[in-house]
C-alpha cells in the first residue's frame, strides 16, 4: 500500500515547482523598475482611504462553520457508501436516522433564516 | 534505519517544527499555515500506519475545513496585537495550570503499561487486497452504529449552536423572494387607464 | 500498465545497476512529466479555443494574427507573460503573496497522480483516489484566500472573501453528488468506478443519475470560477477580484491552475457518470468490435471535450449570476436535493432497480 504513495509524494512536490518555476523564470526574465506609484494598491484612480483589512458581514463565518459541519457529514457518508449494498436494509436504516438528524438541523437553519442572503 | 522509519522521522520533525513555529508565529496567517503543514506531517505518519482513509479525511476536514474557517477569522478579526500581549501576563499562571494537568494526563494514558507494544502489537503488514475504508465501514455502520447515531446528534446540536451564536436576524433587509417574483401577474403592477378619447381640452401643442 | 510498464521494463533492461527507491521515483518522476506536459499544452490551447469559440458565438474572428489562423497565439501569450515585471505590491506580505500561486497550482498538479487515463494508464492507484481528490482538490481554496489576504487591498480581499464562501458551498453539493456514484460503484477507487460502468452506453452512472450529473457539472463552474458563476473575478464588481495586485508570471501561475482544474473537472465528470475509457458502442453489435481498436484515452479525451466546449459555450450563453442567487442555489436547491437523491439511490439499490446495482 505504500509504494502507492510514493507518487503522490513526487506529484506533490512536482506541483510546487510547476508553482515556483515559473515564478522565477518570471521574476529573472522580467525588468524590475519599482516605482511607489506602480506598487501602490489598486484603487479607482485615487489613494486609498483606509486600510484594506476592514471587518466583514458576520454571515461568510457562519458560512464557513456551516460548511464544517456538513463536510464531515460527508466524511461520515463516503464510507457508508461503499458499503451500503452489503449492509442492506440495516445499513439502510442507520444511514436515514443520521441524514434525518442532518435534515431537521438543516430545517432549523432554513427556517431560521440562516441562509438567507440580502 | 528502514526506509520505513527514515520517513517516521522525517514527518515527525516537521509536525514537531511546524507545531512550534505556528505557537511562536506573530503572524496568525503564517501561523495557520504552519498548522496546515503540521496536519500534512500527521496525515503521513497515519498513511505509515496504513490508515489511508483516515489520513485522506484529516486532509479533507481539518486542512480543507477547519483551517480555511480559521483564515477566514484571521481576516475578519482585526486583531490588536498590544491588548493580546497585555492579557498574555494575566493567563499565564492559569494556561500553566492547565498545560501541567494535560502533561500529566497524557503521561498517564500514553504510558508503558496502557500503550506499550506487549499490550498493542505492531499490526501485521495488510495484504495488497486490503481496503483500509471497508473495513473500518463495515464496522462503523455495524458494531458501532450507535456511536455513529450519536455523532449526528452531536453535529445537529453543533449546527443548532453556531446559527444562535452567530446568526442574527436582521431588520429590513432587502432579500429576493424568487416565488413571489415568479407569480407576479401584469395587473398587480400596471393599471390600465382608458382615456376618453375626444378630449377637447388636451391640447398637444 | 501496458504502456508505463514498457517504459519501466526498457530503463531496467538498459542500465542494470538502476533500481532501488531512487530509480522509482525518476520512473515516477518520467511518467509524470509524460502526463504534465501535455497537459500544459492542452491548458495552453484550451485558451486558444476558448478564445476562438466564444469569438465564432459572438460573429467575431478571434485570435488570428499571429502563427496561421493564429495558432502560436498561446505561445506567444506565455513568452510575453515571461518577459512582464513581477509587481510587489507595498503593503503585500510578500512571503504570503508568493506562496499563493503556488498553492494555487500545487494541488491541481497533485491530483492528477490519480486519474486514470485507461484501464491501465495511471500513475498511482490509490483505494481511497476520489477521496484524494476532493482532499486534495479543497486545499485550492488556500490559494485564492491568502491572494486575497496577503495583496491587502480591498478588491482581492472582497473577491478572495466571496470565492472562497462559494468554494467551500459547492465543494459539499460535490461531495454529496459524488456519494451517489460510489453508493452505485460500491467503490471509492475511480478505476473500480470506471470498471462498473463497463457493458454499454446504458450502463454508465449519467442514466440513473442524471440530476447528480447536472448539478456536478454547474457546480465544476463555480468551483472553477467559471462564468456564469465567475463573481470571483467579476469584472465590473470588483475589477479582477484575488488577482488584481497580480502581473506577469504570478498571474499566470493562477490562469494555469484555474484552466488545469476545468480539464480536471470535465475528465471528473467522464469518469464519474460517462464511463471513462469505456467505448459508447461497447455492447452494440457489429459497430462495437469495429471500435474496439481504439484506445481508452482517446475515448476519454474525446467525451471530456466534449465538456469542455461545454464550458466555452456556457460562457458565450448566459450573463453573470449574482452572489446571493448563486448561494442561494447551492444551499437551498441543490443541497436538499443531492440528499433526496442519496435516498432515491439507496432505495434503488437496496431494491435492485435497473442494470447498474
Amino acid at each position: 500500500m505504500l509504494e502507492n504513495y510514493l507518487p503522490i509524494v513526487v506529484f506533490i512536490f512536482l506541483g510546487l515547482a510547476f508553482g515556483a518555476g515559473p515564478v522565477l523564470i518570471g521574476y529573472l526574465l522580467g525588468p524590475s523598475k519599482p516605482d511607489p506609484e506602480k506598487n501602490s494598491q489598486f484603487e479607482c484612480g485615487f489613494p486609498a482611504f483606509d486600510d484594506s483589512r476592514m471587518y466583514f458581514n458576520v454571515r461568510y463565518y457562519l458560512v464557513a462553520i456551516l460548511f464544517i459541519l456538513f463536510d464531515l457529514e460527508v466524511a461520515f457518508v463516503f464510507p457508508w457508501a461503499v458499503v451500503q449494498s452489503q449492509l442492506g436494509w440495516f445499513g439502510f436504516i442507520g444511514m436515514t436516522i443520521f441524514l434525518s438528524l442532518l435534515v431537521v438541523g438543516f430545517i432549523f437553519e432554513w427556517k431560521k433564516g440562516a441562509l438567507e442572503w440580502e | 534505519m528502514t526506509s520505513a522509519q527514515i520517513l517516521f522521522y522525517t514527518f515527525s520533525f516537521f509536525l514537531v517544527a511546524s507545531s512550534l513555529i505556528m505557537i511562536f508565529a506573530k503572524n496568525a496567517a503564517k501561523a495557520v499555515l504552519f498548522l496546515v503543514l503540521a496536519f500534512f506531517s500527521v496525515a503521513g505518519l497515519w498513511i505509515l500506519l496504513e490508515a489511508e482513509f483516515l489520513a485522506i479525511t484529516l486532509i479533507l476536514v481539518y486542512v480543507g475545513a477547519v483551517m480555511v474557517l480559521f483564515l477566514f477569522v484571521i481576516k475578519m478579526l482585526n486583531i490588536d496585537k498590544s491588548t493580546l500581549r497585555a492579557k498574555f501576563a494575566g493567563y499565564l499562571p492559569l494556561g500553566l495550570i492547565v498545560a501541567a494537568i494535560i502533561v500529566a494526563e497524557m503521561t498517564m494514558v500514553l504510558g508503558h503499561e496502557q500503550f506499550g507494544l506487549n499490550i498493542y502489537p505492531a499490526p501485521e503488514k495488510a495484504s495488497a487486497d486490503y481496503s483500509n475504508i471497508t473495513i473500518l465501514a463495515l464496522q462503523l455502520y455495524t458494531d458501532y452504529v450507535y456511536p455513529f447515531e450519536l455523532a449526528a446528534v452531536l453535529l445537529l446540536i453543533a449546527i443548532i449552536a453556531a446559527i444562535a451564536l452567530v446568526h442574527r436576524p436582521e431588520q429590513n433587509r432587502k432579500k429576493q423572494d424568487i416565488s413571489e417574483q415568479v407569480s407576479v401577474r401584469a395587473k398587480d403592477r400596471l393599471r390600465i387607464v382608458s382615456i376618453a378619447k375626444n378630449n377637447k381640452e388636451v391640447n398637444n401643442d | 500498465m501496458g504502456f508505463w510498464n514498457a517504459i519501466t521494463n526498457f530503463i531496467t533492461q538498459t542500465i542494470p545497476w538502476f533500481d532501488g527507491i531512487l530509480a522509482s521515483i525518476i520512473i515516477i518522476l518520467i511518467k509524470a512529466f509524460a502526463l504534465i506536459i501535455p497537459l500544459m499544452l492542452m491548458v495552453a490551447y484550451f485558451t486558444y479555443a476558448e478564445r476562438k469559440v466564444i469569438g465564432y458565438m459572438q460573429l467575431r474572428l478571434g485570435p488570428n494574427r499571429v502563427g496561421p489562423k493564429g495558432w502560436l497565439q498561446p505561445i506567444a501569450d506565455a513568452v510575453k507573460l515571461m518577459f512582464k515585471e513581477i509587481i510587489f505590491p507595498t503593503k503585500a506580505d510578500v512571503y504570503l503573496y508568493l506562496l499563493a500561486p503556488v498553492l494555487a497550482i500545487a494541488p491541481a498538479i497533485a491530483v492528477w497522480a490519480v486519474i486514470p487515463l485507461d484501464a491501465d494508464l495511471y500513475i498511482a492507484n490509490l483505494d481511497v483516489s476520489l477521496l484524494y481528490i476532493l482532499a486534495v482538490g479543497s486545499i485550492g481554496v488556500y490559494g485564492i484566500i491568502l491572494a486575497g489576504w496577503a495583496s491587502n487591498s480591498k478588491y482581492p480581499l472582497l473577491g478572495a472573501l466571496r470565492s472562497a464562501s462559494l468554494l467551500v458551498s459547492y465543494e459539499i453539493v460535490i461531495g454529496f453528488a459524488l456519494v451517489t456514484v460510489v453508493m452505485i460503484a460500491g467503490s471509492v477507487n475511480l478505476n473500480a468506478i470506471v470498471e462498473a460502468q463497463k457493458g454499454s452506453i446504458l450502463h454508465w452512472y449519467w442514466i440513473p443519475l442524471f440530476p447528480m450529473m447536472i448539478i456536478f457539472f454547474i457546480s465544476a463552474l463555480v468551483e472553477t470560477n467559471r462564468a456564469p458563476f465567475d463573481v470571483v473575478e467579476g469584472e465590473s464588481e470588483i475589477v479582477g477580484g484575488t488577482h488584481v495586485e497580480y502581473s506577469g508570471m504570478t498571474f499566470a501561475v493562477f490562469f494555469l491552475a484555474e484552466y488545469a482544474n476545468m480539464i480536471l473537472m470535465a475528465i471528473l465528470a467522464v469518469i464519474m457518470f460517462f464511463g471513462g475509457w469505456h467505448s459508447p458502442f461497447e455492447g452494440v453489435p457489429y459497430i462495437g468490435e469495429f471500435f474496439s481498436w481504439v484506445p481508452g484515452l482517446v475515448w476519454v479525451l474525446a467525451k471530456a471535450t466534449f465538456f469542455m466546449f461545454a464550458y466555452l459555450w456556457v460562457r458565450a450563453t448566459f450573463p453573470r449570476f449574482r452572489y446571493d442567487q448563486i448561494m442561494r442555489l447551492s444551499w437551498k436547491v441543490f443541497l436538499p436535493f443531492t440528499i433526496a437523491w442519496i435516498f432515491v439511490v439507496a432505495l434503488m439499490t437496496q431494491l435492485k432497480i435497473g442494470p447498474w446495482f
